[in-house]
């Protein structure tokens, strides 16, 4: 009898760990539009509804919680923002001037038909889940397809770039954030025109890493950090230029190629209401986003060959 | 091996979903030392430790796949982990049966340890496209301690909903006989 049970108990836990392995490897292998990840996107679609339910009705514990945590922080962070608004404000007052002239010579060149993130269909959306794993930085939001977001489309907050949107269903999308290992931004120094690659620095969530820039790059610390607006393969999400990322922190010095260390702008411990920029068929972001997807790897539609592909907006795959 | 009875099993079912809800709706979005508070292997293991290895395991499994279906990670991942963890909350159960105060939060530290290098061992296995900072190992140890402190209401929490649909066990049963009629206690002697 205790053979038996024995032996019960082992070919058990041998069919779970199996049937693990199993689910992890047909996972793993298959494309995203494959069974299992249809079965977690149905999963998300059910379980949505409920998940944004229960998020409503514990906020009130969360921000009890939040608020304990923010306090311990709020005077480091006041005496920091301080020393910011008085640097930023000597910024706004210089930049004011060239600003007026910039805007001057674009008119003049008729250069003026920049992109505004209003071009790009800016879905408002909550955020209701987020994974408590050091290797999976994400969160769930709200909407979904019926609201328009797509695979690959950029997400923002009011300070800048979170990350892009890597799951959909109907009524909820999961965005995987500028922290999580499989993200990678084209971006470039708020002061040149060098660009390279953002990338999270995995087991460091307060730390990203713009690799790939030019040996030469002059690079300050405090300096900020865009999106440069283009794209390393097609796989890749299009983010608008300009995004703000983070800030430089240091620089480190490197043979062939420079790398700084970045610290992200939003806070993304804290993400409650983000924007997705969903470009709607046919408008201008989207079409760029369609060129730029068409495009071989590594190729310049301007004949030159910068190892990335020039497009300037939002992307669907 | 007797078959657990139902309403043991839906009291499992109904706390491993509440607290998975709350998991990823509260306790992920509040940082403690820069770190998260991971309830699930808690849960899972602590189920081990009071319903032995069958129902750890399974728990582990059901657990770990409602974990990677709500969060859209990769499946099998997480059920991978959470198996060997309600197995073994199970079998130290069955083999041992720790009574000391300092078992949950032992065990809660075990739990938290096999899960967060467990999954680093398998994210490395599957390929990691970004450079892992050596602060990955301040990570898991700082996760390791915000969970083991965790662990204590954790443990409170789960015996009180399911202590009352255990089977009885002759084990403790004896013991509790033992310290209650007196005939054993070490204080009825004096």
């Amino acid at each position: 009898m205790h053979d038996k049970t024995v032996r019960r108990r082992r070919a058990l836990l041998v069919l779970l760990v199996v049937l693990s392995l199993l689910l992890l490897t047909a996972y793993f292998g298959e494309a995203p539009s494959g069974r299992l990840h249809s079965v977690q996107r149905g999963f998300l679609t059910v379980v949505s509804p409920i998940q944004d339910g229960a998020n409503k009705a514990l906020k009130p514990v969360r921000d009890l919680f939040g608020g304990i945590s923010d306090t311990f922080h709020a005077k480091s962070q006041r005496n920091e923002l301080r020393k910011q608004v008085a640097k930023l404000r000597r910024e706004l007052v210089a930049d004011q001037g060239e600003k007026r002239s910039y805007r001057e010579l674009l008119g003049v060149f008729h250069l003026d038909n920049q992109l505004s993130i209003a071009n790009y269909h800016p879905v408002t959306a909550t955020v209701f889940a987020k994974s408590p794993n050091i290797w999976y930085s994400t969160v769930t939001i709200d909407k979904g397809e019926a609201a328009g977001v797509h695979i690959n489309d950029p997400v923002i907050n009011g300070e800048g770039l979170v990350g892009k949107v890597t799951q959909v269903a109907s009524d909820g999308a999961v965005i995987s954030l500028i922290t999580d290992s499989t993200v990678g931004v084209s971006a470039r120094l708020g002061t040149t025109s060098a660009t390279g690659i953002v990338q999270p620095k995995v087991g460091d969530p307060n730390d990203l890493l713009l690799q790939y820039l030019p040996a030469n790059t002059q690079v300050g610390k405090g300096e900020y950090v865009v999106t440069s607006g283009t794209v390393a393969s097609p796989d890749n999400s299009l983010y608008p230029p300009g995004l703000l990322i983070g800030q430089v922190t240091s620089v480190n010095e490197e043979s062939a190629y420079k790398s700084v260390n970045v610290h992200p702008i939003a806070n993304l411990h804290n993400l409650d209401v983000v924007q997705v920029l969903t470009a709607a068929s046919g408008s201008l972001p989207a079409n760029l986003g369609r060129i730029a997807a068409s495009l071989p790897a590594g190729q310049n539609p301007n004949g030159g060959a910068t190892g990335e592909a020039l497009a300037s907006t939002g992307a669907h795959p | 091996m007797t078959p657990p009875g139902a309403a043991l099993v839906t009291r499992i079912a109904a706390l491993s979903v509440a607290l998975v809800l709350v998991q990823i709706g509260v306790v992920s979005e509040v940082p403690l030392f820069g770190v998260n508070i991971d309830l699930s292997p808690l849960l899972v293991a602590f189920v081990g430790l009071l319903c032995g290895s069958t129902l750890g395991a399974v728990t582990g499994f059901a657990v770990g796949l409602l974990v990677d279906l709500a969060l859209v990670q990769t499946l099998g991942v997480t059920s991978l982990i959470f198996t060997l963890i309600g197995y073994w909350g199970g079998r130290l159960r069955e083999l041992r049966d720790p009574q000391a105060a300092l078992t949950p939060l032992l065990v809660g530290a075990a739990a938290s340890v096999v899960s967060l290098v467990g999954y680093s061992l398998i994210e490395f296995l599957l390929g990691v496209d970004a450079p892992v900072s050596l602060d990955l190992l301040r990570q898991i140890v700082l996760g390791v301690v915000v969970n083991t402190i965790a662990a204590v209401p954790m443990w409170a929490l789960v015996r009180r909903v399911l202590e009352s649909a255990l089977p009885d066990d002759p084990r403790r049963r004896r013991r509790r006989r033992a310290y209650t009629t007196g005939g054993l206690s070490p204080l009825s002697r004096s």
